[in-house]
């Protein structure tokens, strides 16, 4: 370091600054409009309308819009719905792909390459989504929670993922507790999901971020607008431009209530309300996505 | 019967009574993995294989009363005979195309700069900001940017407006949306995708970059000579990957920056299958494009992998 910083002429500083700042551009690029959202959010709702796109402070300070929305039903059933969703199928999922991954991983089982092609088979064709939905609609779930907690239950890389990881467990570790008489649903309980701690956090990361995040099956699948996920909420509100969905007709045609609000402000604030769960566990996000990705996709 | 031929049957049915045995300690021995299996296997066969069976649908008549009537290969002729669907093959194409020209190339040098700084803080800083978009759904980035491209105002307005452009509605000219579908892209996957680019970096032996500055290379001469082609297997790699999807072109972000007006440009085969057959009900036309589409996707993905396992030896799986 010091050689280098010696060594360091004019032209190569001039470098370096421009690589930072290309750099921290593309940090702005990044977050301005977030944050831009998030100003426009707290601002008071009546110097809304001729607020600029660049700008990062509130016009004034208000919680109007965010007292509104956190009220509004549609999207307390929203929120409900999401983390009803989210929790159900990360849990379901982990469980499911776990306990899969460790039979898979077992040297010696029968008909392992055969259950392996049945997986990968899944990754490589797949006949698209009429037949889902015919499929959904034959097992009547249609409508059902069920449909969407489902949908993507053992997620076929995340699998392949944890079997990975199960197959470098040290067999003496297994040896061990099958001497102490523990049988293979103890042995996996007692030995196998401790030691896969770290995996296992890893995976329930991919499933919440994945569900959460999930919008298409939701739409498709879920006819009731009470059991539509907050992802829906905000693509008919935002997206679709259904500004009834929110502000309701009532409050539209007398001009009362949330439709006092910018229709600007509260887009805003629902698309930061979609964001925070993920902002909150950003922090761990960063910590097991970029492991995980690194150890899954390197290994490859 | 000779001596011989009762030894044979002798011994064949010892061998099979001894891999009927074998059959029976493996079944004591494993039933509990098959319990513990049972589950994920039940939905990969429910979830994943049945939709395959009822994609046979492609080749019937639905009727609302069953059973369906078998038509062969009707609905495919329809398909190809239907100028709707090649322009929705040649959109699905343009905008591939687009990508791999315009997106892809981006976290190589995001992963090229990044790998240029040299505090650890300042580094994990812009990681941290730049990764965020990836967690977010394309709802979310759907609404980013219409916000963001707001002729009104939008801040990409107010910025071209700095140069005296005027208002572009990027969300509606025909020109533009293509562009809106790149730029979106590199937003979410710029910062991300470069991380495995960075790791490809980070795994060079630094002792190549200090025999170089021994002979006097600068920081040009050690990214072409040195980074670069320490990182080129990993840009095949996911290069030959990204052509396996060349046919996919992103239905969740198309459905959420798609609007009436910029339909005709964007309109892509996810988003045709879903029209055709869930808003207006053509079944059967529906599972034929997406069976089309399933198939030459498996062929190209089938052949992605191996190129890449050939070459590479990393594969897709």
């Amino acid at each position: 370091m010091a050689a280098q910083a010696i060594g360091r002429t004019r032209l190569e500083r001039i470098e370096y600054a421009i690589i930072v700042s290309t750099l921290l551009l593309l940090v702005v690029v990044t977050v301005q409009p977030i944050l831009n959202l998030l100003a426009i959010s707290l601002s008071d709702p009546s110097r809304i309308a001729g607020m600029s796109g660049l700008t990062i402070i509130p016009n004034g300070f208000s919680l109007d819009v965010w007292s509104l929305l956190l009220q509004h039903p549609n999207v307390q059933r929203g929120v409900f719905n999401s983390i009803f969703i989210t929790a159900a199928s990360t849990v379901i999922g982990v469980l499911g792909t776990a306990l899969m991954a460790w039979g898979m991983s077992r040297p010696g089982l029968p008909g392992r390459r055969l259950i392996f092609v049945v997986v990968l088979v899944t990754i490589v064709f797949e006949p698209g989504i009429i037949p889902d939905y015919f499929l959904m609609r034959r097992l009547g779930l249609l409508d059902s929670y069920w449909s969407v907690i489902l949908y993507k239950a053992v997620n076929a890389w995340y699998l392949i993922i944890l079997i990975r990881f199960f197959e470098e467990i040290p067999s003496e570790l297994l040896e061990a507790a099958e001497l102490d008489g523990a049988n293979p649903f103890q042995v996996f309980w007692t030995v196998v999901l401790p030691l896969a701690r770290p995996a296992l956090a890893t995976i329930a990361l991919f499933y919440l971020v994945f569900h959460w995040n999930e919008f298409f099956r939701a739409m498709i699948y879920l006819n009731d607008q009470g059991k539509w996920p907050l992802q829906v909420v905000l693509r008919q509100f935002v997206v679709e431009g259904d500004k009834l969905a929110i502000v309701g007709a009532e409050n539209a045609t007398q001009n009362i209530g949330v439709a006092q609000i910018h229709i600007r402000a509260l887009k805003a604030g629902m698309i930061l309300l979609t964001i925070a769960p993920i902002l909150l566990i950003y922090p761990l996000i960063l910590k097991f996505f970029t492991k995980g990705t690194m150890s899954g996709a390197l290994k490859g | 019967m000779s001596l011989a031929d009762e030894r044979a049957i002798a011994s064949y049915a010892r061998e099979r009574s001894q891999r009927w045995q074998g059959t029976k300690n493996g079944l004591r021995r494993w039933w509990p993995y098959f319990a513990m299996m049972a589950p994920g296997i039940t939905y990969f066969l429910v979830w994943h294989y049945f939709p395959i069976w009822e994609a046979k649908m492609a080749f019937e008549q639905v009727r609302i009363i069953p059973p369906n009537i078998w038509v062969g290969l009707k609905h495919f002729q329809t398909l190809f005979a239907s100028p709707v669907f090649y322009q929705v093959l040649a959109n699905t194409l343009i905008i591939s195309t687009l990508k791999i020209i315009f997106v892809f190339p981006v976290p190589i040098i995001v992963a090229l700069l990044l790998s240029e700084i040299r505090g650890g803080a300042l580094r994990k800083f812009i990681q941290s900001a730049i990764y965020l978009p990836h967690f977010l759904s394309w709802v979310v980035i759907a609404g980013i940017f219409i916000a963001l491209l707001s002729p009104s105002d939008g801040a990409v307005n107010q910025v071209i407006g700095w140069f005296g452009v005027r208002p572009v509605s990027f969300m509606t000219e025909s020109g533009t949306i293509r562009w809106v579908l790149v730029f979106s892209e590199i937003w979410r996957s710029a910062g991300w995708d470069s991380l495995l680019y960075l790791a490809a970096i980070i795994a060079i032996d630094p002792q190549l970059y200090d025999a170089a500055e021994m002979d006097g290379a600068n920081r040009w001469h050690k990214i072409r000579d040195i980074t670069i082609p320490g990182i080129v297997p990993t840009i095949a790699t996911l290069f030959i990957l990204n052509m396996g999807m060349f046919l996919s072109a992103d239905l969740n972000q198309v459905i959420n920056l798609m609007n009436d007006v910029n339909r005709g440009q964007i309109d892509i085969l996810d988003t045709y299958v879903y029209r055709l057959g869930l808003k207006t009900g053509e079944y059967s036309l529906a599972t034929a494009a997406g069976l089309f589409k399933a198939v030459i996707g498996m062929a190209m993905i089938m052949a992605a992998h191996f190129v890449s396992k050939r070459l590479t030896g990393k594969g897709v799986w």
